[in-house]
């Protein structure tokens, strides 16, 4: 990733970080106004509800009490007193209840056994335990009907005066869908009303009191019928149940926030204090998912508009700072390699820009210290090249001036003796002409290294011919052994098979002047990844760290007879191979020449 | 002298009109209300005043002829004929035939005949049956034999006609028409027409009774009290109507202890007392103490000691029950629910007329003073014909005993009909089932 990128990518990061903070921190912070707010609201609401509930059960004592108050139901109560017969009142209840618009009325008689129920007329004689509630206030009750089911109602005892024993009244409306009906609802709220079966109710029902209580979502209702989502209510209603409290909690009826519901379930409980059923109310929150989703919006939008000036502002803040160090990076690349002109340009007074001036002046110096160093290396080349010319030359141009002498001298000889030391002074003169010659030919050799004629080989194939070259000729002289390690894979190279060869032979020679008392020469090939790495060994004194810093220097010896250009000559093969050459030696331990040349294959 | 003439001519005008005000007077037309179907049997008013049947109770209950003029049996009650009364024409104008008297007693009871086989020939229509038939001619006087033409002589299904004094009309808004056959064999009614309202409430019909927009009126039993307490003119029937629980003998009541449990637990005092205000009377009994004299025998009391004890630990599931008709039987039915739940049974109400319910709270016309031919019409309405042959009341009160120790037959109460009459209607009797008797009712002088 380059300076820009990463630069670029931080500024982002950092402004979008930023932001995502902020962001999170205000829609945070609305989130809980907003909550806060639904919750006053919700039981605003639910308080208000909970008067009309209130009202309502108010309202249906005060149709029991007026129908109590009747003169009729006076005379009823007093004529069922005197006489004791209850028969002629048998239908009484329910004409009463349908004129008080009552789903439920009892009259209950002295002796606590039901006279007439508009309900359940066959239940006459039968005993209300109802009646021998005191409360002056309304109470719940689940009254058994005649088809077996319970309905739970909102029931109200009340005393007709006048009688004496006293003549009772107990009646009730049904609270079910016509019930919440009838109660006030602002818009978006939905009433429901849970009734539990399996609460007590009369002596009938005993049997089913102890069936454990299932939830059933049927059996939550609203004013349309079962409340959509009722199984969502589960966790309300049976905390409102098992607490005997009002449970508040947010439901989610669709994966859709929108259709989230804010509901309280209020508990309902009988005289005995058991709940009988639970009514929920339920406000929708549909307005303030709505009202914060517009404001996340706002807020998205705002956000992604600021990151991306942000990132905008980045490109450009990054571009600013990058450029003049990418301009540094790439000089500097071109300095490594090796266009020692590479400058970059000079702006301003901050650190860049004094960086960029001092790579200049870096580069200038390097330039000038390289021309000096190639000058001195120039100057010391041809020292050295002088040095070993005239360390060469004098040692023929030596025999060349005795021999000379002795001629001059043997003038003075009879001619018989004159001519014998004619005789070998022309020899002498002869051979150490001859070693001019070769030496004045090798010198010209390095000179002129032809240009690499290039062709697909084997590198076996060299090694083996150098091998059985030398090899045949380490019968002369000290025993030196000249042996081949090669690998058995392919080993293709695209080289000069004549310079290759003429560079491992070099070697070769040099191994075996290395071995005076004798040795092995060992040559190996192998293949190294993409190369193909040739060795030739010796096991002669080796060399020490300072001959192996020297060794390739042109002219450099370690011979007392040699031009020092043998392994000039290698490297300079090795070299116009695009390959490497390197030595391994320790002092006593032999040498190893290490040859890395270029796969053909790769 | 000119004086005491002139009273008396006086006073022998206004004897002469009142004389002549006694006289039933024809025509007019008598309106009817009732709560329930004018075809419902027992006791449809629309029934009898469309059909006759080959034999009938006259009003001291006693048997006569009817379609038929005579009977006779044969081969020991295996076999009897009955001669068809000649000339009586359906309202249609089809002249009464054998044939069609045995299509119209084949439709009545298709496969569930009291007889193997009817058959027509000639002016005599012949039963036979492999077990005696000893009441027969007492069975044919039920409202089920009643002769209806079931195919006109263009090959069409009829409707409701039949060889009554008074014929079908038309039906509209709730009212059934019926004018008066001037040809009818037995005797043109003295009214013209007769509409019966249906489906009214009691409510309702009294209202209208007193409005005079009705010349008659239903009072149920329990109502009877408060009939009297208005001051409307009633007319009520002996106890004749026997309402009774039916009680299946298959399925999770074939257990002839769980049926006893049933019988002992229900409360006929409450039944009696509250429901039907002291209606009738409380009998154990199929057939009434009036027309047996040894109702009484059967024990009446409620006992749900020994109905816990017969019901034992005795699972039956869920029963149900229902009952004909609406109002009282409704309530009588629930309250019998309430007293088999003390008794430990689990009983749900079945909506009315439902098929194959466990109970079945029932009414039933108890007519004639044929004790044997009456207990076999009960066992024929109950769906378990069987012939009653006994004679004396000993024999008969075994019989009766046996019936019902089977249990399937659990007596109550036996009640009366009653209806109110409004003003305008004279000489309105009860048949022996306890219908008014409409064709011989006249109303006042309509001029």
């Amino acid at each position: 990733m380059s300076l820009r990128q990463k630069l670029l990518l931080l500024f982002s990061l950092t402004v979008a970080a930023a932001v995502a903070a902020v962001g999170w921190t205000v829609l945070v912070r609305i989130r809980q106004v907003f909550e806060r707010h639904d919750q006053d609201e919700t039981a605003l609401f639910v308080s208000q509800f909970q008067r009309e509930f209130q009202h309502r059960s108010a309202s249906v004592a005060a149709a029991i009490d007026r129908i109590a108050n009747q003169d009729h139901m006076r005379s009823v109560a007093f004529e069922l007193v005197q006489s004791g017969d209850a028969a002629p009142f048998l239908n009484e209840a329910l004409s009463l209840a349908q004129d008080a618009h009552l789903d439920f009325l009892e009259i209950v008689g002295p002796d606590g056994n039901i006279v007439s129920s508009a309900q359940w007329p066959a239940r006459f004689g039968y005993p209300d335990p109802a009646a021998s509630d005191l409360r002056s206030t309304p109470f719940l009750k689940r009254e058994d009907l005649p088809d077996g089911s319970t309905a739970l109602g909102l029931f109200a005892v009340r005393t007709i005066r006048g009688a004496e024993p006293p003549v009772k009244l107990i009646g009730g409306v049904r609270m079910d869908q016509t019930f919440l009906a009838d109660l006030p609802v602002t818009p978006g709220m939905q009433v429901g009303l849970y009734s539990d079966p399996t609460a007590s109710g009369t002596i009938e029902t005993s049997a089913r009191q102890n069936s454990p209580a299932t939830f059933d979502p049927n059996k939550l209702v609203g004013v349309d019928g079962t409340v959509t989502g009722a199984s969502k209510y589960l966790p309300l209603i049976e905390q409102a149940r098992r607490t005997g409290h009002d449970a508040n909690g947010i439901l989610y009826l669709t994966a859709n926030r929108e259709d989230s519901i804010a509901v309280t379930a209020i508990p309902l409980k009988n005289s005995a204090g058991n709940v009988l059923a639970v009514l929920t109310v339920a406000i929708s929150r549909s307005g303030l998912v709505a009202e914060q989703k517009q404001i996340r919006e706002i807020a998205y939008g705002v956000a992604a508009g600021g990151i991306l000036l942000a990132i905008i502002f980045s490109l450009w803040i990054a571009a600013r700072v990058s450029r003049p160090v990418e301009e540094l990076a790439r000089a500097a690349e071109e300095v490594a390699g090796g266009n020692w002109d590479a400058r970059v340009p000079e702006r301003g007074s901050d650190e860049v820009g004094v960086l960029a001036r001092s790579f200049n002046h870096m580069t200038e110096q390097l330039e000038n210290q390289r021309e000096k160093l190639v000058q001195s290396e120039r100057v010391a080349a041809w020292r050295e090249l002088a040095r070993r010319l005239a360390h060469e030359l004098k040692n023929p141009l030596f025999p060349l001036q005795l021999t000379v002498e002795n001629l001059t001298r043997a003038r003075q000889l009879p001619p018989a003796e004159f001519d014998e030391v004619f005789n070998e002074s022309t020899q002498t003169l002869s051979m150490e002409i001859g070693n001019l010659k070769k030496i004045i030919g090798r010198f010209s050799d390095f000179s002129k290294m032809p240009k690499p004629e290039l062709e697909r080989i084997d590198a076996k194939d060299v090694i083996e011919r150098v091998r059985s070259l030398y090899a045949a000729q380490s019968d002369q002289g000290p025993r030196i052994e000249v042996v081949a390690k090669i690998e058995k894979a392919p080993m293709p190279l695209m080289v000069d098979p004549e310079l290759l060869h003429r560079a491992l032979s070099n070697l070769v020679l040099n191994a075996k002047d290395a071995m005076p008392e004798g040795g092995t020469v060992t040559l190996s090939a192998q293949n190294r990844e993409s190369n193909v790495e040739i060795c030739v060994s010796d096991t002669g004194q080796g060399l020490t760290p300072e001959e192996c810093e020297r060794l390739f220097t042109p002219y450099y010896t370690t011979k007392q007879h040699g031009t020092g250009l043998g392994l000039a000559i290698v490297q300079s093969v090795v070299a116009d191979h695009a390959g490497t050459i390197a030595v391994e030696s320790r002092e006593g331990h032999g040498a190893t020449f290490v040859i890395t040349l270029p796969r053909a294959d790769v | 002298m000119l004086r005491r003439f002139a009273i008396s001519c006086v006073v022998a005008l206004a004897a002469i009109s009142a004389a002549a005000r006694t006289r039933p007077h024809y025509g007019g037309t008598i309106h009817v209300e009732i709560a329930g179907d004018p075809w419902e049997r027992p006791s449809g008013v629309a029934r009898r005043l469309v059909y006759d049947g080959l034999t009938e109770f006259d009003s001291g209950g006693a048997l006569r002829t009817a379609l038929s003029v005579a009977w006779e049996q044969d081969n020991n009650f295996h076999r009897w004929q009955f001669r068809l009364r000649q000339g009586v024409r359906f309202h249609d104008g089809t002249l009464l035939s054998s044939a069609t008297v045995v299509a119209s007693l084949n439709a009545s009871c298709r496969t569930d005949c009291p007889w193997n086989s009817v058959k027509a020939v000639g002016p005599l229509v012949i039963f036979t049956n492999d077990s005696p038939m000893p009441n027969l001619p007492s069975l044919l006087a039920s409202d089920q034999f009643l002769i209806a033409l079931t195919t006109r002589a263009d090959g069409k299904t009829s409707g409701a006609i039949g060889t009554g004094p008074f014929q079908v009309t038309g039906f509209n808004n709730g009212i059934l028409a019926l004018a008066a056959n001037e040809n009818c064999w037995s005797g043109r009614p003295f009214a013209d027409a007769v509409e019966v309202r249906v489906h009214r409430a009691v409510r309702d019909q009294w209202l209208d009774l007193s409005l005079g927009h009705a010349d008659v009126v239903e009072i149920p039993a329990e109502q009877f009290r408060q009939a009297q307490q208005q001051h409307l003119s009633v007319h009520a029937s002996l106890p004749l109507t026997l309402l009774a629980l039916q009680v299946n003998d298959t399925g999770a009541l074939a257990n002839v202890k769980l049926r006893a449990a049933i019988a002992s637990a229900v409360d006929r005092s409450a039944l009696y007392n509250v429901i039907f205000q002291k209606q009738g009377e409380i009998t154990a009994g199929i057939l009434p103490q009036g027309m047996t004299g040894y109702s009484f025998l059967f024990p009446p009391d409620r006992d749900l000691n020994r109905a816990h004890e017969l019901r034992g630990g005795l699972a039956t599931g869920t029963l149900t029950l229902s009952a004909d008709g609406e109002g009282a039987e409704q309530l009588a039915a629930q309250r019998i629910a309430l007293n088999l739940r003390e008794a430990g049974f689990n009983v749900q109400m079945a909506a009315a007329g439902v098929q194959h319910a466990d109970m079945v709270l029932r009414m039933l016309s108890i007519a004639g003073d044929d004790p044997a031919a009456a207990l076999e019409r009960v066992l024929w309405d109950f769906g378990d014909p069987a012939p009653v042959t006994e004679q004396t009341p000993a024999a008969l009160y075994k019989r009766e005993q046996s019936i019902l120790d089977d249990r399937k037959i659990v007596p109550l109460l036996d009640l009366p009909l009653a209806f109110a009459t409004g003003p305008r209607l004279r000489d309105l009797h009860l048949r022996a089932d306890g219908t008014p008797n409409l064709p011989d009712a006249s109303l006042e002088d309509t001029r």
